[in-house]
């Protein structure tokens, strides 16, 4: 009755009803004064503190001013855990008003660290797997349908079906027939082609193929494959993007599985496969408006069932890519397709948009193409998306504005231009052209613009310099927390997290020369390479998502009207739960301290 | 005066007894908060319902062990004295026999100064008991908190004139009234607004 601990969150939720009882029991009150110093940098630890009322500072006193300041705990967070772990407090723990502790004894701390060993494996965690935990909290419940949506492939694949390469048609047929299979492989000279009903019924009634032909003339080798480990949900996403109703599961190059489009569905019989296939069958401006309104909801419908960010990402990205190559196919005529290249840009380009944001997109043609109406067909792809529901750019970045839509060597030019000119608004579009992904039309022209990218920029160590400085831009609002004395004004989101990450990692891969766009996937071609520790990447990686799912919170609220804020890239921090306060404290940190990686490794100190 | 006359008779008469050492002047570092719930008002007729003490040593409130005794059902537990403490005839069931204890008590304070709020009131209940039982009055020094904070308040703020009423005196402190109206609620709060007191006077100083 004394102890009014929430002991439902983590790390308590992780005890045992007998352990929650020994906290209730074991726990004192100390009470610390306005400025005091509760536990300082070098003493050793003797409680586990819990606030119960007030505010605590946690300083590194090495540093001047408020570059020092690396915590700030509130009502219901703990800290002192790892001081008594390691010994002794690396930092200073100062209260920032009168403030009431509960104090969990040391020797207790240690027996229940000994007693429940996923309570120790709590405070020695990485930020990845306490946001796993997050997760899981928030599923209790709706746990089965993340499980479904975070099965692995080799749950859901079946046997393959393998045949020599002098098989029959009527051989397959009869195997097909057999096995209640959708689709063979057959295996000729240490290759695997697929032969599935469909391509049989067409050899055999359009193309007139006689039964006892080999199948081998009719199979497909280019395979879409995944791994058995690799998430089912990314087989959905392949299949999405390829345009194909199964994928082969490879491993070390052997065929261990075939996943049928069939078998994901019955695991997704939620909306997500209804929205895409309605992006599919959309023959008509209208019906593809339709389809793309309801992309929303299939966002909201994935986050309730606890799917992760980054896999709802993949597939929203798919899933929009899909819809603006349709509206490119309704507009351009089939002959100029081939002649040009259409980029999406910036959120899009790097597939990190989950609701529509503006529409940032260009257009790269062919030289030597001859395409008179061009301009008067990308002003309606401009009006066209619009209608789809992506609002046009503020800044002007889009196909119906002529300087985004150029010749292959007209943007080499631009691009040299850029570069050598360094100026704000060059930096800028540098940055936009680099996340640059290729939606419709021949994707190799934005390969050849992308090598000439990083051919006037690696090299270029001011350049790189200059290019880097945009992230320290902004200030990390880890001071913010709490003391704001409008709290419902709470911490910018985008400036004081997703950008400096995704600027950072940025300029990484320019460094580098890294071609995919995505900030994950240049964050997992980083960690490849050694250019960052792999556990410092993935804490990057789970910082962006964690960050982009709050904002995705407030987003998802505006549109349901629940909430009428301007600034959709807010985030007030005093509405969440303390793990969750916990989990973005640890976020910022490792912006703070990616961003001082940066401004070392580019010279950004003075 | 008549406590300290009171007190040197008691001392002389328990010197070998059980209870001698409690005689003793006090050298440690700790304090005992102490409050009991009674049946009423009045010293001189009001049973104990229940009783609860804390230590406090170092700045901290050692809520972890404190004791809270709940006692059999007195005759004179009545309707409006369960308005204010809750605790019904049926809730002291399996409660301690008032002999069992006042000997508890006795062996968690020791010779360790009590704080209480109003502590008067509650001294003059459990001596009513204790004398007939065990022949003599708590002989511990005592603090009233309404008269530490009347002195602090004096000190810091003479133009004010100081609410004493236990919810004003923790509101002005800062100091959350944890499970008011129950023995230990109340003693943990008091000593909290102690702990509070000495932690700001010690900085000041």
């Amino acid at each position: 009755m004394m102890v009014d601990i929430d002991l439902s969150q983590p790390p308590f939720s992780l005890l045992d009803e007998s352990g929650k009882a020994r906290v209730s029991k074991g726990v004192d009150l100390g009470y610390f004064d306005n400025e005091e110093i509760i536990l300082d940098a070098g003493q050793p630890g003797e409680f586990v503190f819990i606030i119960h009322k007030g505010e605590v500072a946690e300083l590194d006193s090495t540093l001047p001013g408020d570059q020092g300041r690396i915590g700030h705990y509130s009502a219901g967070d703990l800290f002192g855990a790892i001081s008594i772990i390691n010994g002794k407090s690396r930092y200073r723990f100062k209260a920032e008003q009168e403030t009431l502790c509960y104090l969990l004894p040391k020797a207790l701390f240690e027996q229940l660290c000994e007693a429940y060993p996923a309570f120790a494996e709590f405070f020695r965690q990485t930020l990845a797997n306490k946001t796993r935990l997050l997760i899981e909290q928030r599923n209790e419940g709706g746990m089965t349908m993340a499980g479904f949506m975070l099965a692995s492939i080799a749950d859901c694949m079946r046997p393959p079906l393998i045949v020599g390469e002098a098989t029959t048609v009527a051989q397959a047929a009869a195997a097909l027939d057999d096995s209640h299979a959708d689709s063979v492989l057959i295996q000729a000279a240490g290759r695997f082609g697929m032969v599935t009903k469909t391509d049989l019924l067409n050899a055999l009634v359009l193309e007139g193929l006689d039964k006892g032909s080999p199948v081998l003339g009719i199979a497909q080798f280019t395979l879409v494959s995944a791994k058995p480990g690799d998430y089912l949900f990314q087989a959905l996403v392949s299949m999405t993007r390829h345009k194909v109703s199964r994928v082969v599961v490879l491993e070390n190059e052997t065929p261990v599985g075939v996943v049928e489009l069939t078998d994901v569905l019955s695991y997704f019989s939620s909306r997500s496969y209804m929205v895409s296939l309605e992006v599919e069958q959309a023959d008509d401006l209208d019906a593809l408006a339709v389809a793309s309104a309801r992309l929303p909801e299939l966002v909201k419908a994935l986050m309730a069932q606890g799917v992760r960010l980054r896999f709802v990402m993949d597939l929203l990205a798919a899933l929009n890519g899909r819809i603006v190559n349709k509206a490119f196919q309704f507009i351009v005529a089939p002959p100029y397709q081939a002649q040009c290249c259409l980029l999406v840009m910036g959120s899009e380009g790097r597939g990190e948009q989950i609701l529509k944001t503006d529409q940032d997109n260009a257009l790269i043609l062919a030289d030597g193409s001859d395409w008179p109406d061009c301009a008067a067909d990308m002003q309606r792809l401009t009006e066209t998306l619009i209608k789809l529901g992506y609002p046009p750019c503020p800044g002007n970045i889009m196909v119906s504005n002529p300087g985004w839509v150029k010749s292959e060597s007209a943007w080499r030019e631009t691009i040299t231009h850029w570069a050598a000119k360094r100026d704000g608004a060059s930096l800028m579009n540098l940055a936009i052209m680099l996340d640059a992904h290729a939606v419709a039309g021949d994707a190799t022209l934005l390969e050849g613009l992308r090598a000439h990218l990083f051919e006037c920029c690696t090299r270029d160590e001011l350049l790189l310099s200059y290019f880097a400085r945009a992230a320290l831009s902004f200030s990390t609002p880890l001071t913010l927390f709490g003391t704001l004395k409008k709290p419902e004004h709470g911490i910018d989101i985008k400036k004081g997290g997703i950008f400096p990450i995704v600027h950072g990692v940025r300029t990484l891969a320019l460094e580098r020369r890294i071609q995919p766009t995505s900030t994950l996937a240049r964050l997992e071609a980083l960690a490849e390479e050694g250019r960052l520790e792999r556990d410092f990447a993935e804490d990057l990686g789970e910082a962006l998502s964690l960050f982009a799912e709050l904002r995705l919170q407030q987003q998802l609220a505006r549109l349901e009207g629940r909430q009428k804020s301007e600034e959709p890239n807010r985030v007030v921090v005093q509405s969440l739960s303390s793990l969750e306060r916990d989990l973005l404290r640890e976020a910022l940190g490792i912006v703070k301290s990616f961003k001082q990686r940066l401004s070392h490794r580019f010279h950004l100190e003075y | 005066m008549l406590r300290s006359i009171r007190r040197a008779a008691d001392r002389r008469r328990q010197a070998d007894g059980q209870y001698g050492w409690l005689f003793n002047p006090y050298t440690g570092d700790e304090m005992v908060s102490i409050d009991c719930e009674t049946t009423g008002l009045d010293p001189k007729t009001a049973e104990l319902v229940s009783v609860a003490a804390v230590r406090i040593k170092e700045g901290r409130v050692l809520i972890s062990d404190s004791l809270d005794l709940r006692l059999q059902c007195p005759e004179s537990l009545s309707g409006d004295s369960i308005k204010i403490h809750g605790l019904r005839g049926i809730d002291l069931d399996g409660g301690e026999t008032l002999d069992e204890a006042l000997e508890k008590l006795l062996d968690f304070i020791g010779n360790r100064p009590l704080l209480g709020w109003c502590i008067d009131f509650d001294l003059a209940v459990i001596n009513r008991h204790l004398r007939p039982r065990f022949g003599f009055d708590l002989p511990n020094a005592c603090l009233d908190m309404v008269n530490v904070y009347r002195r602090e308040v004096r000190r810091t703020r003479p133009d004010l004139e100081p609410d004493l009423r236990f919810e004003a005196m923790a509101k002005a402190l800062g100091v959350p009234v944890m499970g008011r109206h129950t023995a230990l609620g109340d003693a943990v709060t008091t000593a909290l607004m102690y702990v509070r007191l000495k932690n700001g006077s010690r900085r000041a100083s």
